[in-house]
């Protein structure tokens, strides 16, 4: 195959009918628009016209002779000095969600967050975040949740007032024998301290903490090899070479937002001296931290084991690896010898949950030299601590009829936990259950009280995420309905009093002057400690290490791995990116989050491996397509689910993700998807995220809406292949290949077009060279003008300020953190699964994944594709209205008001990065009628009620139906700050301008600035001579610019 | 021929009531009835407030010399005093309350304002303005050329086209005769009913209709001249005029904020802490003030938890400060029988001021009627305005501290802001941000350039204002 071929998917290589159909209509085939909403009338004749002309007539005599309503300012009755309406304030805290954990500044207006951004204290995350993140401040305006105190009456819950709920609360724990505080990780010190308080009082109380992605075996393995039963600190940045066994710990995996800052150091290159990081994964599936690595050895999940004792066998002697593939051995042999040689600068992680792997791992970490550098203790992460084997011993507790009580601190077991069903029935049996939860959920469901907690932005509280590090929660507004912080209700239930309006608060301080001042050595005062702390939302505390030295029963370890089951097919359960094992299903913008790899959204799908023929076909397994429905059988469970053809699979693997098919997760999660959560297996009780008992059928029917973006706005173009003929570009497959599929000629599947240019390290001084001849001959290609630009561009844009932007291809790691924080910020709304299926999604910031090398096991680059804002943009010319036109600093503007909805720009936008209001999503339209039916029984769409309106952010236009929209650069934080910079009186700075994709970035792959301001960070980047610019030879002369995709490796064919 | 000279007339008659306007003293007459009797007499003369409505009062006075009325007018005290039957009608009708005295006022100001009674009564005056939630709403253009010069002016033409047109018509039946040809002559109904004609006044019906259509949508949702009743009679001319308050005092917004803001409760407590009777209105519109805030004027502490207090514990505390003012104020011993209407009616003041549909309780903010209105897709930054282009307030606001009565002064349009833009300089002098437009520092420099306004730095782009 040619070396430099891309291509997007299956369709793509095997150059599918229907889908070079859609490439040619820009808004998608005959059978999407058959699809459509009733309100499309689709036979509209001369009569209609003549009735709308006759409607839109009366209607504007009517408006003419209306009075305009009435509209009220209403001030403050006593305006609060820290809010000028207006002007945002940020608060510092954290976004603590079980062991998730992210350092936060929240942005608020009027009093009302409106967006998180990363917090760039802390010296874990260097201000990144994660799409979670991002979307955290949806949850808060989540119409799903509880309002009021609720008590279990005859006919079912009412609610109830604070009081009597906790008195009910109170003489049922004074009675109870036994009580039992089921939660996932706590990474507050505060509240384990206050629990400890709580056992205090009712010494007959334990904590039970699980996590809803087990990492027990990590700890347990810690414990056993270390005497530390944590998660160590893990330094990436450090590490030469990684080595990582399906550990996703650039998209789920511990900390992925601090892992993938540290990581991505050691990816940066430097074209002058040519050096980056290896990274191999391990991996059955394509994983988000796979889809990065430089090289993918494919084993099937069961195989882990023995491919782990492999490694080992080669590094720290002894025998290991009975069954594994002989490519899985022939690699891990190279990979071995590369760890050895990179010694303490090596790196082996695991996702494995099970104790002998964990154990492995540490002993080849031990064997190379790592402990002290790439991993440590004195800053081990404690953002997993749970196990499940506790809730095994509380069920087996509980039916042995020893617990009365069991309070549910902010967990779902009985959606989540393994073995779900188990807990449910348990519960039954339980006298008194509370929950403390935020809204509603499967467990909640099981209980006879709830305690409606508040969102994470309302509340108090602190975190730990590592030894060291501490952390401070502060609310951000006043609570939004009837409820309470959980901590709270646990010092009303347990009788400890604090004077104050906020009692928890008091609580929290204390523990810091009294408890946490004590573990730090910055401060001489607890006072200024906690304002500082308070100020910052980050401060350095609670440091210590119990870890001893490495001894660990190696041998035994061996023996008890996990063994290769020689079955066909075995299926692989993975946490995705956006919604983790269901903790966070009833956030849309999470749910319209593609996944990174298969680009699938609303729902889980099989992701079943492609097959070459050896002919000229690429096979789904089965013979299945994309879209099809398929039943596959877990375990003796049948479902059906929707299958999406995945490149990169183990043989005879299949992929389906965790969190999805909740029963109660409000509008937007509830029957999304299939659960899998009771399909896991177990080894010595602890969940393994596979199952080797699965079989797959034939194609069965065919998902109604097939919401994978993988092939929508496909950058399509019309090309001349060699016979002379007009093709599809997409159709010139792939260009030599060695499977002889293709013309020649072309670069790969998307033509010798400048869209991806991948290279390796050993090759990059000769790519670059390549390259920089290529855009010689783009220059000579656009140098035939009329208008020479650089005259034109010196007159235009030579003064004041030439916005550009920046994007390094090797950083990004495609995590989708920019397509929520540009959702967030730009008030895009969510269309919900239908609209996604026909192509209507309108985020304004994709991220295009396309794969290269080896088709069979390819490698993978992510390309963040917005708005280019072209200087000599094709958009421009063709719209009627002027309605889309430049600015005289190089901004491609959109007036939306001024949009009369032709969408000639979006046909005419080579990147396809227009998106047309199809239906009324935002209910911004003046007529109701305009409104969709989004889902059967809504009344109104997603984020177009009161509470989550609250969301939106009031310097940007709520776009109505009918027009076009696009990013705009986030010409309202430009604005923004071009203002702060004339207040001030002085020139504007790269801190004034930042987009929310560039904010939220957390490996810093993406730099907005000013083109002409020669000393910016922006100028130093598009220095580089690994730049170029995406369809450089269609002379739009955009103002984003890439690099070009270095991975380490031998070559990209291997 | 024929047919010109007819369009011509019908092209006057037909645009004849586009230039119909107001008599010259109505407006006089506005402003009189504004500054000085707007107070107590409802503005759309026809509903009661503290006094009567005033439509109709000269037919109500008929049974009585003129000059009966305008001393009313100036004095009504003195009349009632004199025992004129209708004055102590109207006293006695009122609950004996005085009206104020105006002594200063002409003969002719008098005739004005009563003109401008009768406009507003007749509906005549003010012309319709598009939004405006009240009858006051609306300053139109009054043209100073009298109206019947131009009906004159076209009844003239009119005439002369008639005249010419028959001569013309005459001349051809002459001409006709001599060349023995045979000429019908055509009556006037032919003329006016014929094809040309038809197809003529059609024509000119649709270009006018389109003209009247295209303008009024343009105006649609504009409101210049807006100037609602507010729930407090807050007097720009007092605190801005009078006393001289900064404007930035109260709205401090502006050179921050998008926003100017308007003043929060606490901000109006700063000086009413200790100005508690107010100059024109006494207590009926500050008690509205403490009422929202929960100020007990009488013993100067902010009540405890105000927000839990019902309306009658409310009525209690603010009935007690207004009576006991009545009572300092009239110098009585204790409340009178006008005096407990007095105070009855600056309470249902207070409530229908401080309440309404959405807001039931009196506690709370006070709810004014938002005059300067954008589009929800304009963005509007007040800073940008008053700290980087340092504009007075008045550039737009108008000489908001001579209005009794804030109204909007510029048409807030869209060719309103763009002219503005094409012709501001902008403020490079002293502002370290613009060194980045070195061009034009140079062309300046060299004198190329005379000034750089807001246009030539992007000012007039799509996405400066709208996103």
């Amino acid at each position: 195959m040619n070396k430099d071929s891309i291509w997007i998917g299956e369709k793509d290589l095997n150059r599918d009918e229907d889908f070079l159909a859609t490439v040619d209509q820009e808004f998608g085939t005959a059978e999407l628009l058959q699809n459509a909403d009733s309100v499309v009338e689709k036979d509209t004749n001369r009569r209609d016209f003549l009735k709308f002309l006759g409607f839109g007539l009366g209607a504007a005599t009517v408006a003419a002779g209306c009075d305009i309503p009435v509209k009220r300012a209403i001030p403050y009755v006593v305006k609060p000095d820290s809010i000028v309406p207006g002007v945002a304030t940020y608060y510092a805290s954290s976004y603590v969600a079980g062991g998730d954990y992210c350092p936060i500044l929240v942005k608020c207006r009027e009093g009302r967050p409106i967006k998180i951004e990363g917090n760039d204290l802390s010296p874990m995350t260097n201000g990144g975040t994660s799409a979670r993140a991002q979307a955290a401040v949806l949850s808060l305006y989540d119409i799903n949740r509880y309002r009021e105190p609720q008590i279990l009456g005859e006919s079912g819950f009412a609610t109830a007032s604070w009081g009597d709920l906790d008195q009910t609360v109170k003489s049922k724990l004074a009675a109870s024998k036994n009580i039992r505080i089921v939660t996932n990780t706590i990474l507050s010190p505060t509240s384990k301290k206050l629990l400890n308080d709580f056992q205090a009082k009712y010494p007959n109380t334990k904590v039970v903490t699980y996590d809803p992605v087990s990492a027990a075996a990590l700890l347990e393995a810690n414990d056993q090899s270390f005497g530390d039963r944590v998660v160590p600190g893990y330094h990436f940045d450090k590490a030469s070479v990684i080595v990582s066994f399906n550990a996703d710990f650039l998209g789920t995996w511990v900390s992925p937002v601090e892992f993938a800052a540290d990581y991505i150091k050691g990816r940066k290159i430097n074209p002058k001296n040519p050096k980056m990081s290896r990274h191999v994964q391990i991996e059955s599936h394509m994983s988000m931290t796979g889809s990065n690595a430089d090289q993918r050895v494919l084993v099937k999940p069961s195989e882990q084991g023995a491919a782990i004792a492999f490694l080992h066998s080669k590094i720290a002697g002894g025998a290991g690896g009975t069954g594994l593939n002989d490519k899985a051995k022939a690699a891990l042999t190279q990979i071995a010898a590369e760890l050895k040689s990179a010694g303490s600068r090596g790196l082996v992680v695991s996702g494995s949950n099970n104790v002998s792997e964990q154990i492995l791992v540490n002993s080849i970490n031990n064997a190379i030299g790592a402990y002290g550098t790439t991993l440590t203790f004195s800053d081990a992460s404690l953002q997993r601590q749970g196990d499940e084997r506790q809730v095994d011993a509380l069920i087996s507790e509980i039916e042995g009829g020893r617990v009365d009580t069991v309070i549910v601190w902010g967990a779902n077991p009985a959606y989540d936990y393994c073995k779900a069903e188990a807990f449910a029935n348990a519960m039954a049996k339980v006298n008194t259950k509370i929950a403390l939860a935020y809204q509603p959920n499967e467990t909640t469901a099981l209980c006879n009280v709830v305690a409606p907690t508040h969102h994470g932005l309302e509340s108090w509280g602190d975190a730990q995420p590592k030894r060291g590090e501490l952390s401070l929660i502060q609310p951000t507004i006043s609570p939004l309905f009837n409820t309470r912080q959980a901590e709270e209700s646990l010092m009303a239930w347990a009788g400890i009093n604090v004077s104050g309006d906020q009692p928890y608060l008091g609580y929290l301080k204390n523990n810091w002057k009294n408890g946490l001042f004590n573990g730090q050595s910055g401060f001489a005062f607890s006072g200024s400690f906690w304002d500082n702390a308070l100020r910052d939302g980050v401060a350095k505390g609670g440091a210590g290490s119990r870890a001893g030295s490495f001894s660990a029963n190696v041998s035994g370890a061996l023996s008890s791995i996990s063994r290769p089951s020689g079955n066909e097919l075995e299926v692989v359960f993975f946490e995705p990116v956006s919604i983790g094992n269901g903790q966070f299903s009833s956030n849309p913008w999470l749910q319209e989050m593609p996944d990174p790899v298969a680009r699938t959204s609303w729902g889980n799908y099989l992701a079943i491996p492609v097959n070459y023929d050896g002919g000229k076909k690429f096979l789904g397994m089965n013979n299945l397509k994309d879209g099809d429905l398929a039943q596959i059988t877990i375990g003796g469970k049948s479902m059906t689910v929707p299958v999406v053809q995945q490149f990169g699979m183990a043989p005879g693997t299949v992929g389906l993700a965790l969190g999805y098919g909740r029963s109660a997760a409000g509008k937007c999660g509830t029957g999304v998807g299939v659960n899998v959560n009771n399909c896991l297996t177990y080894q010595a009780g602890l969940s393994q995220y596979y199952n080797t008992d699965v079989a797959v059928s034939t194609k069965v029917g065919k998902e109604d809406h097939f919401s994978c973006v993988q092939y929508h706005h496909t950058i399509g173009v019309k090309a001349t292949n060699n016979d002379g003929e007009r093709i599809n570009a997409d159709e010139a497959t792939l260009g030599q290949t060695a499977y002889g599929v293709g013309l020649t000629g072309y670069q790969g599947s998307l033509t010798e077009r400048s869209i991806i240019y991948p290279t390796t390290v050993k090759d990059l001084p000769e790519s670059i060279a390549r390259l920089h001849g290529k855009q010689a001959e783009f220059d000579h290609l656009n140098e035939a003008t009329l208008y020479p630009y650089d005259e034109y561009t010196e007159n235009k844009y030579k003064q004041g300020h030439h916005w550009g932007m920046h994007v390094d291809l090797n950083s990004c790691i495609g995590c989708n953190a920019c397509t929520v924080a540009c959702m967030a910020e730009n008030n895009v709304p969510v269309v919900g699964k239908k609209e996604v299926s026909r192509h209507h999604e309108m985020t304004w910031l994709r991220i295009d994944r396309y794969y290269f090398g080896d088709a069979e096991n390819p490698n993978t680059v992510y390309q963040p594709m917005m708005c280019q804002h072209c200087d000599n943009a094709p958009c421009e010319n063709v719209c009627p209205v002027n309605a889309t036109n430049h600015s005289s600093e190089g901004l491609n503007q959109m007036a939306y008001n001024r949009c009369v909805g032709t969408r000639y720009c979006a046909n005419n936008c080579p990147y396809k990065v227009r998106r047309f209001n199809w239906l009324d999503y935002t209910t911004a339209d003046i007529f109701p009628a305009n409104q969709p039916a989004m889902a059967p029984g809504e009344a109104v769409p997603f984020g177009a009620d009161n509470l989550t309106r609250m969301v939106l952010n009031p310097d940007v236009t709520v776009r109505a139906r009918g027009v076009i929209e696009k990013c705009s650069f986030c010409v309202q934080r430009l604005q923004e700050g071009k203002l702060t910079a004339k207040r001030e009186g002085r020139r504007l700075q790269d801190s004034d301008v930042r987009s929310a994709c560039q904010t939220a970035c957390p490996t810093g792959a993406i730099t907005f600035g000013d083109r002409n301001n020669k000393n910016g960070e922006l100028s130093k980047k598009l220095a580089s001579p690994m730049n170029y610019i995406v369809l450089d030879e269609i002379n739009v002369r955009s103002s984003v610019t890439y690099t070009m995709k270095v991975v380490n490796k031998e070559s990209l064919d291997s | 021929m024929l047919n010109l000279s007819k369009i011509t007339l019908i092209l006057a008659l037909g645009l004849l009531p586009f230039f119909l306007s107001a008599e010259p003293t109505l407006d006089a007459g506005k402003n009189l009835f504004k500054n000085n009797c707007a107070q107590c007499h409802a503005k759309n003369m026809k509903s009661a407030a503290t006094g009567p409505a005033l439509g109709g009062v000269q037919e109500r006075w008929g049974d009585y010399p003129e000059s009966d009325l305008y001393s009313w007018i100036r004095n009504s005290q003195a009349l009632v005093a004199k025992g004129h039957p209708r004055a102590v009608e109207i006293y006695n009708e009122y609950n004996k309350s005085v009206m104020q005295a105006f002594p200063n006022l002409t003969d002719d100001d008098i005739a004005s304002l009563l003109l401008y009674i009768d406009g507003v009564y007749a509906g005549v005056y003010p012309p319709k303005v598009p939004g405006a939630v009240d009858d006051t709403a609306g300053v139109a253009a009054a043209s100073s050329t009298p109206t019947w010069l131009y009906y004159a002016l076209f009844g003239f033409l009119g005439f002369l086209a008639l005249i010419l047109a028959r001569i013309i018509s005459n001349l051809n039946v002459i001409a006709a005769a001599k060349e023995g040809a045979d000429y019908e002559q055509k009556t006037l109904l032919q003329t006016l009913t014929s094809k040309g004609v038809i197809s003529f006044l059609l024509f000119a019906a649709v270009i006018l209709g389109g003209y009247t259509t295209v303008n009024n949508a343009i105006n649609l949702g504009r409101q210049q001249g807006y100037a609602p009743q507010q729930p407090i009679k807050f007097s720009h001319e007092t605190h801005a005029g009078l006393h001289k308050i900064d404007c930035q005092y109260c709205h401090d917004g502006a050179r921050r904020s998008k926003h100017a803001v308007i003043p929060a409760a606490n901000t109006c407590m700063n000086c009413h802490r200790a100005i508690k009777v107010g100059s024109s209105y006494g207590t009926a519109e500050l008690t509205k003030i403490y009422a929202s805030i929960g100020y007990n004027p009488s013993d100067n502490t902010y009540i405890k938890d105000y927000e839990k207090m019902d309306q009658a514990q409310l009525k209690e505390i603010y009935t007690k400060w207004i009576a006991d003012n009545y009572i300092a104020r009239n110098q009585l011993e204790e409340i009178n029988k006008e005096g407990e209407k007095e105070v009855e009616a600056q309470w249902d003041g207070i409530v229908s001021s401080l309440t309404n549909e959405q807001k039931t309780t009196v506690q709370g903010p006070i709810e004014w009627i938002r005059i300067h209105n954008l589009p929800d897709h304009v963005y509007f930054n007040h800073s940008q305005h008053v700290a980087v282009g340092k504009l007075e307030c008045q550039n737009c606001h108008g000489t908001v501290e001579e209005m009794e009565v804030m109204t909007q002064h510029s048409p807030l349009s869209m060719g309103w802001c763009i002219n503005c833009h094409r012709e501001t300089e902008v403020k490079f002098d002293g502002n370290e941000y613009y060194k980045s437009y070195e061009k034009y520092h140079n062309e300046l420099a060299s004198g190329d350039k005379e000034k750089v306004t807001v246009e030539d730095i992007g000012g007039l782009e799509c996405q400066k204002c709208h996103y």
